[in-house]
């Protein structure tokens, strides 16, 4: 594999989260929701290698966050050397709305599973309070964040905004090759393409406790390749 | 909260031994949870040498290969292997390292687990117990590197991807990739298949010696389709076939494709004196002298891979290279002592010789395929005289003559190709199972010298004829169960009772015969080419002729009672006895019984199999 690097986020461009976090520990309105802000961010000056990490994935009705919901989520804490399955944690949500054939297929939750869960706003304390302190680590941002930002702003009538590590960024960049140096097709960014060429093996894709532990063993496998353990972690997070 | 599954998890692990033998412990699922999972980059330390080991490690994918204290290489492990537990049950000392040799991604199992499951579940410990002898051995070996080439993998050879040219290159360019790469031998490709090599001899002698130009198509001096080998194949075979052949490098090929070359340069490297020599030494020979005193070093050879763990299939593969290496040079010395032969012929070597898995105590048993051409009364005294000679060499060698006389010197068993056609045709068309008994040695037949083809089209023929004619699977599978495993009520053993026997039983006659009988004739009903039992089985279960996992059991029964075989025969001849096949249970300890019990349950219940799979229409 070629030795590509990702590009550290310059001091500049840097989001300063720990004045945002203050911030909206002062507006949240009371409850879990500022708790989480209340308790703050992890120091941005932490090393990668020190950064304790939590990987993070959720399985929706579909793709659109305002109108789609969630209906489960995976959490596995690690950090760049081990993952441990101990701390690994998985929920499933009732949605209100009742789920379409297509996505029973995709990740394979049926009607009856749901039926039994809880709906999301009893679980979402649990989830926040297991966010807490950790950096998230996803596979496309767009996605988790999103989903939670309107379930949070639903939930609590505020929204829930935290810094990730995106493995599809990350990938994103190490394969990136001017137009006038690619050929044919840009490598693909899926998860499991991902995970190839990095010669980890092969999982059963969506579910999300699956799914999450795969953007864990990917995040170490970058990590070994293409980052610096040594650099602060406000030089990768979003 | 959901109860988490970690589902991929188990999975992966319960697809191997022997977490596959425990699938239905409920207790994996709370250990799954407490697993850890690195990822490991290739050429790291996961047990750096001397570091004590709280861990037992999975190989989820990738590769390790494991040092022994002194930094030799003792073996590589794969995907689905563990390791780590030998150091566990020492009490987390480590004499190994393990070092990843590709990235890995690695299941770390705490210590408690692994001491719990070790404890409460007699399945796991037996794996392991049977592991930890293998491990302390090993450990022996390192010590004694005498036999490493004999049980290496030829993939731990390699040390460079495989460097090639395509077949159109100039000779100009195939020499410049050479130079820059550094290496001596080029791989040739067409459209990314293997089709030549070229070696810096080659260049030389084909190329500037004969003042050929620079545009020259590389292929015009290359050598066409080169002996490969399997990267499964050890590294003693690289040796032999490198001397056999009288060539310095060989292409690795792994599921079809080349993965590299080894040159006679990197075994040298890797090893400098050794038994393989043995070998060697015996195709250096040129008096019968000589090699009788090599077939002396036999029981040491044979014993010191014992020793070294070598498991039965790589010490049948070893002797029975050792023994053909005999049987070449033999021949060729008496082609030079008596001329070369007036037409072709194919020296056969019949039953464990043949199928690979020869022990240190074997008649010999061979045969001789003349080709058609052959003229009795031209030709008759010629091979009279070699292979009575041969014969009889051999058995100054160690190689006893063969009590029923099924040998090449025998005029019965030298015969011209179409004869031995014949003679199958009859065994097949119109089977007597009286005589079937004493020709099955025959169904397992390899051509060890001369012109082979006459044995291959020989083989051929047995394999059409015998798919061709149910009737006489049905012989085969009858005869096949004729020798019943020692097992008698409530599982104990049924001894020979006879004379100096009386204590014991027959392990070859009662455990590994039956299985070899079975899985021939499950091999010629689905026209299997292999020959070795164990290779028969992989293409028994790929045919899919037995219920899931019983090709498995198979190839498991044989192995644990050709390992208390040749654990028996080694301590036979440390006791300064002859190694026979025969073993007094009350020798055995409480978990090699146990093994041998499941391992003769197998063998009955797949002779029951075979007797309903080949029912004949009359029954």
């Amino acid at each position: 594999m070629s030795q590509s690097f990702v590009k550290k986020i310059p001091q500049a461009k840097r989001q300063d989260w720990q004045a945002m976090y203050a911030e909206w520990a002062e507006e949240a309105p009371e409850g879990p929701l500022k708790r989480f802000y209340q308790a703050g961010i992890i120091a941005p000056q932490q090393l990668l290698k020190d950064t304790p990490l939590l990987a993070l994935d959720l399985e929706t009705t579909g793709l659109n966050p305002s109108t789609d919901e969630i209906i489960s989520l995976g959490l596995i804490p690690f950090d760049h050397k081990i993952i441990r399955c101990k701390g690994a944690r998985y929920w499933m949500a009732k949605p209100e709305r009742s789920l379409n054939a297509e996505s029973v297929t995709i990740h394979e939750i049926t009607h009856t599973e749901l039926a039994e869960a809880p709906r999301l706003e009893a679980i979402l304390d649990e989830i926040l309070s297991a966010l807490t302190h950790k950096v998230i680590v996803v596979h496309c941002v767009a996605i988790e964040r999103q989903f939670l930002l309107e379930a949070s702003l639903k939930i609590y009538g505020y929204p829930l905004y935290f810094p990730v590590l995106d493995t599809m960024n990350i990938e994103r960049q190490v394969t990136f090759k001017p137009w006038w140096q690619r050929f044919g097709k840009r490598p693909s960014l899926r998860l499991d393409a991902c995970r190839q060429r990095y010669k980890l093996p092969r999982y059963k894709a969506h579910h999300a406790l699956t799914d999450a532990l795969s953007s864990a063993e990917l995040l170490q496998a970058q990590i070994a390749y293409h980052m610096d353990p040594n650099a602060d972690i406000a030089s990768y997070w979003l | 909260m959901m109860d988490v599954e970690l589902t991929e998890i188990l999975e992966a692990l319960c697809q191997h031994a022997p977490f596959n033998e425990i699938a239905d412990d409920p207790q994996l699922n709370d250990m799954a949870k407490e697993i850890e999972i690195r990822y490991v980059r290739t050429g790291e330390w996961v047990i750096a040498p001397s570091a004590p080991n709280s861990t037992l490690y999975f190989i989820r994918s990738g590769a390790l290969e494991v040092l022994s204290k002194e930094k030799k290489l003792i073996r590589r492990m794969n995907e689905g292997e563990l390791f780590g537990y030998y150091s566990l049950l020492r009490g987390g000392k480590s004499s190994q390292s393990m070092r990843t040799i590709e990235d890995s991604l690695l299941y770390c199992i705490p210590a408690r687990w692994f001491i719990k499951l070790y404890e409460e579940n007699d399945i796991f410990s037996d794996f392991f117990e049977l592991a930890r002898e293998v491990r302390l051995r090993i450990a022996m070996e390192s010590q004694n590197s005498d036999v490493s080439l004999m049980t290496c993998p030829v993939i731990s050879l390699l040390r460079r991807p495989p460097i090639s040219a395509d077949s159109h290159s100039s000779i100009l360019s195939a020499a410049k990739i050479m130079a820059e790469h550094r290496v001596s031998s080029l791989l040739i490709t067409e459209n990314d298949e293997l089709i030549g090599i070229v070696t810096d001899r080659d260049l030389r002698t084909r190329a500037v010696a004969e003042g050929l130009a620079y545009s020259t198509p590389i292929s015009d001096i290359m050598t066409r389709d080169p002996i490969v080998m399997d990267s499964g194949d050890y590294a003693s075979e690289a040796v032999l076939k490198m001397m056999e052949r009288n060539v310095h490098h060989i292409p690795i090929v792994k599921n079809g494709r080349p993965i590299g070359v080894v040159s006679t340069g990197d075994i040298i490297q890797k090893e400098s004196h050794g038994s393989v020599y043995l070998i060697s030494d015996i195709y250096k020979q040129t008096s019968i002298e000589g090699l009788q005193s090599i077939s002396r070093k036999m029981t040491h050879t044979f014993t010191q891979l014992v020793v070294a763990d070598a498991n039965t299939q790589m010490i049948g593969n070893a002797m029975s290279h050792i023994g053909t290496a005999f049987v070449k040079r033999l021949l060729q010395l008496a082609e030079e002592k008596y001329g070369p032969p007036p037409v072709p012929y194919c020296f056969i070597a019949l039953g464990s010789q043949a199928r690979e898995e020869q022990t240190i105590k074997t008649d010999q048993d061979n045969a001789l395929v003349i080709s058609d051409l052959y003229n009795k009364k031209q030709h008759g005294d010629y091979f009279e005289t070699l292979t009575d000679w041969v014969c009889k060499r051999l058995d100054q060698c160690g190689y006893d003559l063969c009590s029923g006389d099924i040998m090449a010197s025998n005029p019965r068993w030298r015969q011209p190709l179409s004869v031995w056609k014949n003679n199958f045709s009859g065994w097949i068309q119109q089977p007597k199972a009286e005589a079937l008994l004493r020709l099955s040695i025959f169904f397992d037949l390899r051509g060890v010298y001369g012109d082979k083809t006459l044995a291959k089209q020989l083989n051929q023929h047995i394999r059409q004829q015998a798919q061709q004619h149910s009737g006489f699977l049905t012989f085969m599978a009858r005869n096949a169960n004729q020798r019943k495993p020692p097992l008698g009520f409530f599982r104990q053993f049924v001894l020979d009772g006879e004379g100096e026997q009386s204590r014991t039983f027959n392990l070859k006659e009662r455990g590994i015969a039956p299985i070899i009988d079975i899985v021939r004739v499950h091999a010629l009903a689905c026209g299997s080419e292999k020959l070795n039992t164990l290779e028969r089985i992989a293409d028994i279960e790929a045919a899919g002729l037995l219920p899931d996992g019983r090709a498995k059991d198979l190839a498991l029964a044989l192995e644990m009672i050709g390992m208390i075989r040749i654990q028996n025969q080694k301590d036979q001849i440390e006791a300064g006895e002859e190694p026979n096949n025969h073993v007094n249970p009350e020798n055995l300890s409480s978990l090699e019984k146990r093994n041998l019990r499941d391992a003769f349950h197998i063998v009955s219940r797949q002779q029951e199999f075979i007797k309903f799979r080949y029912a004949g229409k009359r029954s």
